[in-house]
């Protein structure tokens, strides 16, 4: 049994994360809860299927796959289904969230964590300024 | 409580009230001794205290990643102020997904949290915080709160320099009495409140727990999953 890193397209839900930084947050998050990786597996860019990671699982039979966020879960239900019926024993954490687990029900939840996040109104840090940010919390907090 | 959501956001910008569910509160501080006992080679939290003031920054440091792993810690914080988290941001919630353990440890040069907004940190302006200690603070330390619209003042007179939270307001002189809070009350404030903890004398050093919410229904600003999780109260 085995324990793989994966590596995603740079742009995870709210984050743009490049690959080395990801490889940097995984690495601390293994170190931290003592994991010892042996595979590192880059997925293609401007995809979210987790495709090469499911085809690797067959040969090498992962026991744990580790992520960067949830937000790098497939999006379409069917290749989340996909993920789910061919890695439903496998232990999947997200070292951002600091979240770990296995199973259909588990991943279910995950999804659905990363789609309330997405569908969030957000405000973009980049087009306002202190003040501004101070009056939408005296005019829209109440 | 239509006077709290006043109270924060047309008045003070915070308020000290007593901790709802003491019960839940007590557990996680019994939870929170439990897991501190490894750590520390104590059992009591007065001898941790001693104990914890004498450690060194970087041991501090260590303790507090540590903690990190106590995940239900916010849970247990937010659901002793169900009330209260319920009046500001109704009853599904964006909720701090490790909460905040704070060390104070008394003496100069010490690690210590200097003045600031909590928006610095990326949240969003319709974020809330809850700070409750683990024991009475009844030294002449703590944290000291500016009120809003003094700290609003403050924002403004540094904007016009192009930076918030910068040099203005780190190298000013705080004459403000620190909030003496009993254990059993909890301290609920908006983002924009300017707070910091001031030098003290003590043997002990300070332990207190700290957890953030907005309502899923406000929008985020830079934290999103990695700093929150969903919650329903």
């Amino acid at each position: 049994m085995s324990v793989a890193t994966v590596t995603t397209d740079i742009n995870i839900g709210p984050f743009k994360i490049p690959s080395n930084g990801q490889n940097m947050i995984m690495n601390n998050y293994t170190q931290r809860k003592n994991i010892k990786v042996e595979f590192v597996i880059p997925e293609p860019m401007m995809s979210d299927q987790l495709a090469t990671t499911q085809w690797c699982h067959k040969d090498y039979g992962f026991s744990k796959v580790i992520l960067c966020s949830i937000h790098q879960l497939p999006k379409e239900e069917k290749y989340l289904n996909d993920l789910i019926n061919n890695m439903s024993e496998v232990e999947f954490h997200f070292a951002l969230e600091g979240i770990s687990g296995a199973g259909k029900f588990f991943l279910l939840d995950c999804s659905k964590e990363a789609k309330i996040f997405l569908n969030a109104e957000k405000l973009d840090s980049s087009k306002t300024d202190w003040l501004e940010l101070y009056d939408l919390f005296k005019s829209k907090n109440l | 409580m239509m006077n709290l959501q006043e109270q924060i956001i047309n008045g003070k910008g915070y308020a000290i009230l007593p901790i709802e569910n003491l019960n839940n509160f007590n557990k996680l501080r019994d939870q929170f001794i439990e897991k501190m006992q490894s750590l520390t080679n104590e059992k009591r939290l007065e001898k941790m205290r001693l104990v914890i003031a004498n450690m060194t920054k970087s041991q501090i440091n260590e303790l507090m990643i540590s903690l990190l792993a106590f995940d239900q810690a916010s849970e247990i914080l937010i659901d002793s102020c169900k009330n209260i988290v319920k009046s500001l941001s109704g009853d599904k919630i964006f909720l701090q997904r490790r909460a905040t353990t704070i060390f104070n440890i008394p003496g100069d040069n010490q690690r210590r949290q200097w003045p600031h907004y909590e928006l610095m940190s990326g949240v969003s302006p319709f974020t809330f915080v809850l700070w409750a200690p683990f024991h009475d603070l009844d030294d002449k330390g703590g944290i000291f709160y500016i009120d809003l619209n003094n700290s609003y003042e403050m924002i403004k007179e540094e904007h016009k320099s192009g930076i918030v939270n910068g040099p203005i307001i780190l190298n000013k002189d705080y004459n403000e009495k620190p909030a003496k809070l009993k254990y059993g009350e909890v301290i609920v404030f908006c983002p924009f409140v300017l707070h910091g903890n001031v030098n003290f004398k003590s043997d002990q050093a300070r332990i207190a727990c700290s957890a953030r919410f907005q309502s899923i229904k406000k929008p985020l600003l830079q934290k999103n999953s990695d700093f929150f999780k969903f919650h329903q109260i």
